[in-house]
């Protein structure tokens, strides 16, 4: 277990698998990206099987392969997530290898914390370096933290580390090209070998005191806690930090998202300019850029709204928001730790789905995973901006509050509450009787690293740009050329917009709409619709490319935009019926499939599947007869 | 726990059961002996913060109380 799978001895090793072990909150996502940076690759693309983090390091030709494991408070598993890691270390995961040496991360400002843990990891008996985090922070409140002393306790190297000053690393770097690990032996330093927890905690607890010495929780943290968790003024700024989330999303994202679209006009009359007229300039001005620009189009929302997620949870106020909700989500069966993986579903539910792994109580993680996708997620947002834009007009109230802005939050408000109401139905019928731990630390407060935001932001966008590029690419085209086959031959006395209606129509794709439409008429849907909304079952912002599509015709023949033309074909209670559609239906291919692996059966996908479908046909069906009537 | 006020301590004496939620209290060192700060209580019964030594916890009342606890000031 303690040589290299390689057979051959560690020091001499090319290729090293190395895995980062530590306690929640200790610092390692931090270390994890300053040694990875870019080489990151993140396992939640649709498709690619759900597992930690891992990178690559290359440095005097070796090749380290680095395994960000999720972190763990004991070696005796109460979550998902710590059962991962332990059976990552054991060498018993399906896919991961047994890692050849750890570095083991601890948290300066809580060192009893992480020798504790330490202290049931050295039965691993694994090659090991030690680095200790925020040893500024220990400093900065008059601390002082002696890396010899624990070096010679511990008898493995230890390193001190500033993450976000890079203090530190270079030393790290070196231990781990040089292969520099020493096995933690628990018998050298007389760590409790039993799984006697009084005990290891008294050796860490003297241990800790020996080497370091830590002033009680920072004053920065105790001075924002007594506003942030202020029984009166901590909801209010709650709400305050919800409000300014949605309406950032709204105004900051738009003259981004102007430029956006002016750049893919502009590139469509390029095409239009130089390709001659026929079947390869429609090919690329109407199958390949208007498709994939009416989705590019939506990326400065999604990069809004990542920034936001990500520095709430760097900073740690994410915890504090799980405190303030805890009580209100009591009400309906859940935690507050369900707030977490619920508000990231609010970026995607797939990072959602796949981060109520925090969540001890089974029943509460399933609940929360299937109530996940009644989240707005973002793929959401441009079929909502889309349809706001064109049918809400942009006034501004009490010079504040854009109409659109608030009707938006309305429709986020819908999907979150209805998302609550079906977690207590769930909690009371199929889930009953779990009365578990909400239990949580509060992490000090950090502020966020610029290369930890900018990371997380540059993999979100590049994902969101590969689907861009690659799924919703080949869905475009398949629906363009669904579109355009056969070809109808239209009296020359028609005019474009007509002969390009006639084709349409008359077009495989119109055929199916039109098969398929009755079943969608009741909700207002007309046969262009229907096609939008059954081309959304692959992912939901095909929806926008698909009526970039099957509308382009008038657009060409004309100035007007999507959106006008959409205002001019669609009635109001028609819109409102697509938008509470999209407000229920799980119309997402890769939610279904990440459901299934987190959950472990086809059984879950297809329950959350039917009730959200249910939800959404009769939701629409009722607000598209409301409307009509009033 | 609930009669404590805001800012008293207490020593943990021991707990009400053994399961595998006591067990992670035990983990995260809430272990017998230990003195906890009451810090903050969320308002309708919501969960309540302690501190001891540099951790500081949020949980639910219902949970506090596998604690059986001696008030010391």
């Amino acid at each position: 277990m303690s040589s290299p799978s390689h057979g051959t001895p560690l020091h001499t090793a090319q290729n090293l698998t190395v895995a980062l072990v530590g306690a929640p909150n200790c610092g390692k996502s931090t270390i994890f990206n300053a040694l990875t940076g870019l080489r990151q690759k993140v396992g939640n693309f649709p498709g690619v099987t759900v597992e930690p983090k891992s990178g690559a390091i290359h440095i005097d030709k070796t090749t380290t392969r680095l395994i960000d494991l999720p972190g763990l408070y004991s070696f005796t598993p109460k979550t998902p997530d710590e059962e991962l890691s332990i059976a990552v270390l054991h060498g018993k995961h399906e896919r991961l290898p047994s890692p050849d040496a750890v570095v083991f991360v601890m948290e300066g400002t809580n060192l009893e914390k992480s020798l504790f843990l330490y202290a049931q990891y050295t039965a691993l008996n694994l090659p090991t370096v030690v680095v200790v985090t925020m040893i500024d922070s220990i400093k900065a409140n008059g601390g002082v933290f002696d890396d010899i002393a624990m070096e010679q306790a511990l008898n493995v190297p230890v390193i001190g580390i500033v993450g976000h000053r890079g203090i530190g690393l270079e030393e790290l770097k070196e231990h781990i090209s040089l292969r520099g690990f020493t096995n933690a032996e628990p018998e050298k330093n007389n760590i409790p070998s039993a799984s006697v927890i009084e005990e290891q905690h008294e050796w860490a607890r003297n241990l800790a005191s020996e080497v370091a010495r830590v002033p009680e929780t920072d004053s920065l943290t105790l001075k924002l806690d007594a506003l942030f968790l202020h029984p009166v003024l901590g909801p209010l700024i709650f709400l305050a930090v919800m409000m300014l989330f949605f309406q950032a999303i709204f105004t900051w994202a738009t003259p981004v998202m102007d430029s956006i679209d002016t750049g893919f006009a502009w590139l469509q009359g390029v095409v239009d300019r130089f390709v001659p007229a026929g079947i390869v300039q429609d090919f690329l001005s109407r199958g390949v850029i208007a498709g994939v620009g009416a989705v590019v189009v939506f990326l400065p929302q999604i990069f809004i709204l990542t920034l936001f997620i990500t520095l709430l949870e760097d900073f740690g106020y994410l915890a504090r928001g799980a405190f303030l909700v805890d009580r209100f989500m009591g009400i309906f069966g859940l935690q507050g730790r369900s707030f977490i993986p619920l508000l990231s579903s609010f970026a995607c539910a797939i990072p959602g789905i796949m981060s109520a792994r925090i969540i001890a109580s089974e029943k509460d993680r399933l609940t929360t995973i299937l109530i996940a996708p009644l989240m707005t997620c973002s793929a959401r947002l441009p079929v909502y901006v889309l349809l706001i834009t064109a049918f809400v007009p942009a006034t501004m109230l009490g010079g504040i509050f854009s109409l659109q802005g608030l009707v938006l939050m309305g429709l986020y408000a819908l999907g979150g509450i209805s998302g609550l109401i079906a977690g207590k139905v769930f909690k009371s019928t199929m889930f009953q009787g779990s009365k578990l731990p909400f239990l949580m630390e509060l992490p000090p407060y950090r502020f966020p690293t610029w290369r930890s935001v900018f990371l997380t932001l540059f993999h979100r966008t590049k994902q969101f740009l590969t689907s861009a590029g690659t799924t919703i690419l080949v869905l475009s085209i398949i629906i363009w050329a669904l579109g355009a086959f056969p070809r109808t031959t239209t009296p020359p006395s028609a005019s474009a917009t007509e002969a390009a209606a006639s084709q349409l129509e008359h077009s495989a794709l119109g055929t199916i709409g039109k098969t398929i439409e009755p079943a969608f008429a009741p909700l207002g849907f007309d046969w262009k619709i229907t096609i939008g909304v059954l081309g959304s079952f692959a992912a939901r912002e095909v929806f926008v490319s698909v009526m970039g599509q099957v509308y382009s015709v008038d657009v060409s023949e004309s100035d007007e935009n999507l959106r006008t033309v959409l205002k001019n074909t669609i009635s109001l209670p028609t819109a409102l019926s697509i938008l509470v559609f999209y407000v229920y239906a799980l119309q997402c291919m890769s939610t279904i499939a990440v459901m299934k692996r987190e959950t472990g059966s086809w059984k879950y996908p297809a329950i959350a599947f039917a009730y959200t479908l249910v939800l959404a046909y009769s939701a629409s069906l009722l607000v598209f007869h409301l409307a009509q009537r009033w | 726990m609930n009669e404590l006020p805001i800012g008293s301590t207490a020593r943990i004496i021991t707990y009400t059961q053994q399961d595998s939620f006591t067990e992670r209290l035990r983990e995260f060192g809430l272990i017998p002996g230990t003195v906890i700060r009451l810090l903050r209580k969320a308002p309708f019964n919501g969960p309540v913060e302690i501190q001891y030594r540099n951790s500081r916890i949020v949980l639910r009342p219902n949970e506090l109380a596998h604690l059986r606890l001696e008030r010391i000031a």
